[in-house]
C-alpha cells in the first residue's frame, strides 16, 4: 500500500489482485445480487485510490480494505431499504447445505452475524473486528461465542430432521 | 457454564481454537483441553460450527482489470473533474484493447490465472509450486515466542493453521505451530522465525502441482456440462416419474463431485497462495539439582529410616510368603509322607 502510495502501478494491482477475491466474497455473502457485489469489489478499489494521498498504516491493509468495503456495503444497504425492499429476496442458486448454513446465518443477531462472518469468512483476527465494529475487543470474543453457540442450535435440529428424510 | 470447575472459561477456549489466546493461557488451555471431557465436547461443536459454515462458498468473481491508476496524481481538480472522464476513458480503452489485440501472454499470479479461466484454458498455465518449510528451533527465551509468532504472521497478513503448546513438568516446553503466509512472504517470514531462537535444523520443499490443477478443472468443467445438460433435459422432457427421478438421483451425484471437486481446488489454490511453515520451538531447559541432606546427623536418620523399612519389607515378604504357599506345602508333606510310610511298611513285611 505504501509503495502504491508513492506512486507504484505494480503496487496497486497486487493489492488488487491480492484482495479482489476476498472483497468479492465479502460483499457477495451480503448482497442478493452477483453484479452488485461485482460493482462494489470494483469501487473499493476506486475508493482506495481516491484516498492513496490520506493514507495513513495504522492499521493492515486488510482492516483498511474491509473498513471502505463496510461502509459502501453500508450506503447500498440504506439505498435498497429505501428503493427496493423485495430485491432482498432473490438469491442465487446454491446447494441445499449452503442454502441452508445461509438461512440459518441469517436469523442470527445483526451484530453477532456480522462479527461471526468476519471470522469464519474474511478470517479476521478479534482486534481486527474490535477495529472495524468499533467496539470493545472482549465484547467480539463474547458476541462471537454466542453467535457460534445460537448457530450451533439452528443447524442441528436441521441436520436431524435432514438425515431422517434422506434415511 | 464451566468457570467454577474449569481453568478456562468457554470463550477462552473458543479463542485459543482461533489462536486468539495469550501465550500462558493458551498453555494453560492445552493441557485442560487435554483431560477435560467437558472441553473436548464444546471445541468439537465449535469446529463443527466453521466446518459447516465452509458450506457456504460464493463463486469466484468474474475476470476484471484493476481500475485505472493515474500515472500522475499531480493537483486535486484533476482528481475530481478527471475521475468520470478517467473511467470512460479507461472503459473505452479495454473495450478497443479487448477488440484488436489477440489474448494477451499470461504474465500475472496463478489466482489471476484461475479468473481468467476461458481465456487461459488455451494457454499453459503458470507453474504452481505448494512450498512447505519445515523449522525445528530451540530457545532460552521460550515465553517471548508465542507473542513474536503472533506478530509475525500480522505482518505477513498470514494465520496460524495449527498451533500446540505442551509444558510437561521436569522437561523444557515445547511450541508445535502450522504458520499459514502468504507464498510471496514467504521467505521474509523463514527469516523471522529463524531469529527466535537457536536453529536447529531446516528444510524446505516445493511440490509443483499444476498437473493436478489443470487435470481437476478440466474435468470439473466436464461435470458443470454434464449437470447443465441433464437440467436441461429435466426441463424439456416429460417421461415417466421413474424416468424424472433417476434423472435428478444423476444430477443430485453430478452436483455432489462438482462441489467436491471445487473444493479440492479451492484447497488446492490456498496451498499455493500460502505456504506452510512448520515451526516446532523447544525450550533449551535448565534442570534444577536435587540438593542431598547437608548434615551427618540428616544422613543417619535418613539411613535408620530406610533400615527400618527394609526390616518391616523383609516381615511382610516371609509372611507373606508362607501365607501363599504355606497351605499348599503343608498338603503335599502330609501326601508325601502317607506314601512313605505306606512304602515303608511294605519293605518291613516284606522283608520279615
Amino acid at each position: 500500500m505504501l509503495d502504491f502510495q508513492r506512486g507504484s502501478r505494480e503496487a496497486f494491482e497486487e493489492l488488487f489482485a491480492r484482495y479482489r477475491e476476498p472483497l468479492h466474497g465479502f460483499f457477495r455473502r451480503r448482497l442478493p445480487t452477483v453484479e452488485r457485489a461485482e460493482d462494489l469489489t470494483q469501487e473499493t478499489f476506486l475508493a482506495v485510490i481516491r484516498a492513496t494521498a490520506r493514507y495513513q498504516p495504522r492499521s493492515l491493509v486488510r482492516t483498511y480494505l474491509y473498513g471502505i468495503a463496510f461502509k459502501l456495503l453500508a450506503v447500498e444497504r440504506r439505498q435498497q431499504a429505501r428503493s427496493a425492499p423485495l430485491a432482498q429476496t432473490a438469491h442465487e442458486p446454491a446447494s441445499d447445505t449452503a442454502l441452508w448454513v445461509r438461512q440459518a446465518i441469517e436469523k442470527l443477531d445483526p451484530t453477532e452475524r456480522e462479527i461471526l462472518m468476519l471470522r469464519e469468512y474474511e478470517q479476521l483476527s478479534y482486534s481486527e473486528i474490535a477495529d472495524l465494529l468499533r467496539i470493545p475487543l472482549n465484547t467480539v470474543r463474547t458476541k462471537l461465542f454466542r453467535s457460534r453457540m445460537a448457530l450451533k442450535g439452528l443447524l442441528d435440529p436441521a441436520s436431524d430432521l435432514k438425515a431422517e428424510s434422506e434415511a | 457454564m464451566l468457570t467454577h470447575t474449569h481453568p478456562i472459561d468457554p470463550e477462552e477456549l473458543m479463542a485459543y481454537l482461533d489462536g486468539e489466546l495469550s501465550v500462558d493461557r493458551a498453555a494453560t488451555a492445552a493441557a485442560h483441553l487435554e483431560n477435560c471431557r467437558e472441553c473436548q465436547e464444546l471445541a468439537a461443536d465449535l469446529q463443527g460450527v466453521s466446518r459447516r459454515m465452509t458450506a457456504w462458498q460464493v463463486d469466484p468473481c468474474a475476470p476484471s482489470a484493476p481500475p485505472s491508476v493515474p500515472e500522475r496524481r499531480a493537483s486535486r481538480w484533476r482528481w475530481q473533474w478527471g475521475l468520470a472522464g478517467a473511467g470512460v476513458a479507461a472503459l473505452s480503452a479495454f473495450v478497443m484493447i479487448g477488440l484488436l489485440r489477440p489474448p494477451v501472454k499470461y504474465q500475472r499470479t496463478t489466482r489471476d490465472f484461475v479468473k481468467t479461466r476461458p481465456v487461459a484454458a488455451e494457454m499453459p498455465p503458470p507453474r504452481m509450486i505448494a512450498h512447505t518449510a519445515q523449522l525445528t528451533l530451540s530457545t532460552t527465551e521460550f515465553d517471548k515466542t508465542r507473542p513474536a509468532l503472533d506478530d509475525i504472521l500480522k505482518r505477513h497478513q498470514g494465520y496460524f493453521g495449527e498451533l500446540n503448546i505442551n509444558a510437561p513438568a521436569g522437561i523444557g516446553r515445547t511450541l508445535e505451530a502450522t504458520l499459514r503466509v502468504p507464498a510471496d512472504h514467504r521467505d521474509a517470514a523463514i527469516a523471522e522465525v529463524k531469529r527466535l531462537g537457536h536453529v536447529e535444523s531446516e528444510s524446505q520443499t516445493g511440490e509443483e502441482v499444476t498437473a493436478e490443477y489443470v487435470d481437476r478443472e478440466a474435468r470439473l468443467n466436464n461435470a458443470r456440462n454434464t449437470e447443465k445438460r441433464l437440467t436441461e433435459l429435466l426441463r424439456d422432457r416429460t417421461g415417466k416419474l421413474s424416468d424424472v427421478l433417476a434423472v435428478q438421483l444423476e444430477i443430485g451425484h453430478v452436483r455432489e463431485s462438482i462441489e467436491r471437486m471445487q473444493a479440492e481446488q479451492k484447497s488446492l489454490l490456498k496451498r499455493v497462495d500460502f505456504a506452510t511453515l512448520n515451526v516446532k520451538i523447544l525450550e533449551d531447559y535448565k534442570d534444577r539439582l536435587q540438593v542431598m541432606p547437608d548434615t551427618i546427623l540428616g544422613r543417619f536418620r535418613n539411613s535408620a529410616i530406610a533400615g527400618y523399612r527394609g526390616m518391616l519389607e523383609g516381615i511382610v515378604t516371609v509372611i507373606s510368603f508362607l501365607l501363599s504357599t504355606g497351605p499348599s506345602l503343608l498338603f503335599w508333606s502330609v501326601i508325601i509322607f502317607i506314601i512313605i510310610k505306606f512304602t515303608w511298611k511294605i519293605f518291613r513285611r516284606f522283608k520279615s
